[in-house]
């Protein structure tokens, strides 16, 4: 048996045995879970020293040798003190000293809070700009937008669609006026609308995730199937 | 039990096991079907197949083994095109430690099909470089955006036969001082860090994303305020990509493959590799939502049957 056929093994049992659960609760499904976060924990471990620890910090402590040509640096012992205020955070499970915690929470979210600004209107802005659309039309040579359209005509049906995007934007927004009784029949409809516009939404929402949920199912398939049965041990392909 | 008790009460087993058939049978044939790409992925496409190869890229792969499913073939595609246009790209990770690897192996995936063709392979750290993983995927952001030498400062890259040597010495980072010097961001996610990146990069440099079906809605909004330049969507996403790959855009003249708002020619890669996991998965998936589509009529017909059967009863027993 080669390496390939026992890792591709491996995998299959691994799925076959997740899935399992699906039939009842089982110990091969427990088995395999447990092996599953086994690695992932393991690989974390590793990867955060690896990756982030030693570069970021202990190298920067303690300096670098020169390597491939590369300058060799020194070692800044300042770094040190990031020790102690890393640690403080896990006296959070302490009773009696939980307060030392709140130091290095408070850091992050002071730094955090300060940020929130800029990032609002990053994310905001330029969707707030979108919405500015027209609604009336100033081109009627055609219904539809033809092929060699100037950016700045707007066509019915490009007027209609922006219609129904600031319709559908008011509604829902109404939606969420909870700050004062609403008692006007016509915002009360309008609300009803925004209702059921966000059903729609929600709706499109949850037929994307069973997508996604389907095409993971079809994946694994593939995997046991075609990657193991048909390549590895039929040898096709 | 009557007609209307079973069909709300069908065997969990049985449903399950047909689903198993819908999403097994389906993939031992080649099933054609017609598409028209969506205006994301046609845009997505055109800004990848027309950026200047000389300029780097930033690469985020934000996915793992737990959503192969799509984001494997997105960035299968995303990859083919980078190589084959011979495209320089710095990798990065901030949504799992296990990221990184998962990425490499596409990497090497891709690699092997070039050494198959008698193509010369993508070398480490020469054409592309790994800056690994970054914890707090917001705070990891945010320094890439603001200052992008002191975040990377002091990582490591593994030189083809060398041992580990500081990035900043590769020459894909030659030019690199701050974000603003690569020329696209390209996200590859199946995690909050579009949200993240769109709220600390937007603004600095071009964004495109590649999402999994479930991100598509929220990625959408951030598209039609043209915070980003392209986006695909799930494996409806990685067809597009696929069969535009294939067709090219503007290029012949089926209506599918063209856009008007944007009418110059954008050549693909005809006859090249260019199915993936799009092109295998796309007709399955049909079978699976048509068993879905059956389910949820066949319980609604026993519910509406169940409450006549009802109805029927009360008006009997009066």
């Amino acid at each position: 048996m080669s390496y390939p056929f026992i890792k591709a093994l491996v995998g299959v049992l691994a799925t076959v045995g997740l899935y399992s659960v699906l039939y009842k609760e089982n110990k091969f499904y427990r088995f395999f879970e447990h092996v599953f976060l086994g690695l992932a924990t393991g690989w974390t471990i590793f990867v955060l020293w690896a990756e982030v620890l030693k570069p970021s910090w202990y190298e920067k402590m303690m300096g670098t040798p020169s390597v491939n040509g590369g300058p060799a640096t020194d070692g800044q012992w300042a770094y040190i003190l990031l020790l102690p205020l890393g640690l403080m955070a896990y006296f959070v499970f302490s009773k009696k000293h939980n307060w030392m915690s709140r130091i290095p929470i408070g850091i992050i979210l002071g730094l955090w809070s300060g940020q929130q600004v800029q990032v609002w209107f990053n994310t905001y802005g330029p969707q707030i700009k979108g919405a500015m659309k027209p609604i009336l039309p100033s081109a009627f040579s055609s219904f539809t937008v033809p092929a060699n359209a100037s950016a700045v005509d707007v066509y019915p049906s490009q007027a209609l669609s922006n219609l129904l995007y600031i319709v559908t934007l008011l509604s829902v927004l109404s939606y969420f006026l909870f700050s004062f009784e609403v008692k006007n029949k016509a915002i009360i409809k309008f609300n009803m609308l925004g209702r059921y516009l966000l059903m729609i939404g929600f709706g499109a929402i949850f037929g994307s995730t069973v997508m996604t949920r389907f095409t993971l199912l079809i994946d694994r398939m593939y995997f046991i199937w075609i990657e193991f049965f048909q390549q590895q041990v039929l040898g096709r392909g | 039990m009557s007609i209307a008790n079973k069909l709300q009460t069908l065997p969990k087993t049985a449903i399950y096991g047909i689903l198993i058939l819908c999403t097994s049978l389906p993939l031992f044939f080649q099933i054609p079907l017609p598409n028209n790409p969506d205006q994301a992925s046609k845009d997505f496409f055109r800004e990848m197949m027309t950026l200047d190869a000389s300029k780097p890229v930033l690469l985020s792969s934000d996915w793992t083994n737990s959503t192969r499913g799509e984001s494997k073939g997105q960035m299968k595609s995303v990859l083919r095109m980078f190589m084959r246009r011979g495209q320089k790209f710095v990798l990065y990770s901030t949504a799992d430690p296990q990221a990184p690897q998962v990425a490499l192996d596409v990497i090497a995936e891709v690699n092997r099909e070039r050494i198959k063709k008698n193509q010369e392979p993508y070398k480490r750290f020469e054409d592309y470089v790994v800056l690994g993983f970054f914890p707090n995927a917001e705070a990891a952001i945010n320094g890439l955006a603001n200052d992008f030498k002191a975040t990377v400062k002091g990582r490591k890259d593994f030189p083809v036969g060398k041992e580990a040597t500081d990035v900043f010495q590769s020459p894909v980072l030659k030019d690199v001082d701050s974000i603003k010097d690569f020329q696209m961001v390209v996200v590859v996610t199946a995690s909050k860090t579009s949200n993240f990146t769109v709220e600390r990069v937007y603004g600095k440099t071009k964004l495109a994303f590649a999402v999994t079906g479930v991100m598509g809605p929220e990625t959408k909004v951030y598209y039609q305020s043209k915070q980003l330049v392209g986006f695909v969507n799930g494996l409806k996403g990685a067809f597009d990509i696929e069969q535009l790959m294939e067709k090219g855009l503007n290029v012949d003249s089926s209506a599918s493959f063209r856009d008007d708002t944007h009418p110059a020619p954008v050549e693909g890669f005809k006859g090249d590799d260019n199915v993936g996991q799009g092109t295998r998965y796309f007709p399955t998936l049909h079978f699976a939502m048509a068993l879905m589509i059956i389910m949820v009529i066949l319980g609604n017909v026993g519910m509406v049957l169940a409450k006549k059967d009802s109805s029927k009863k009360e008006l009997g027993g009066r």
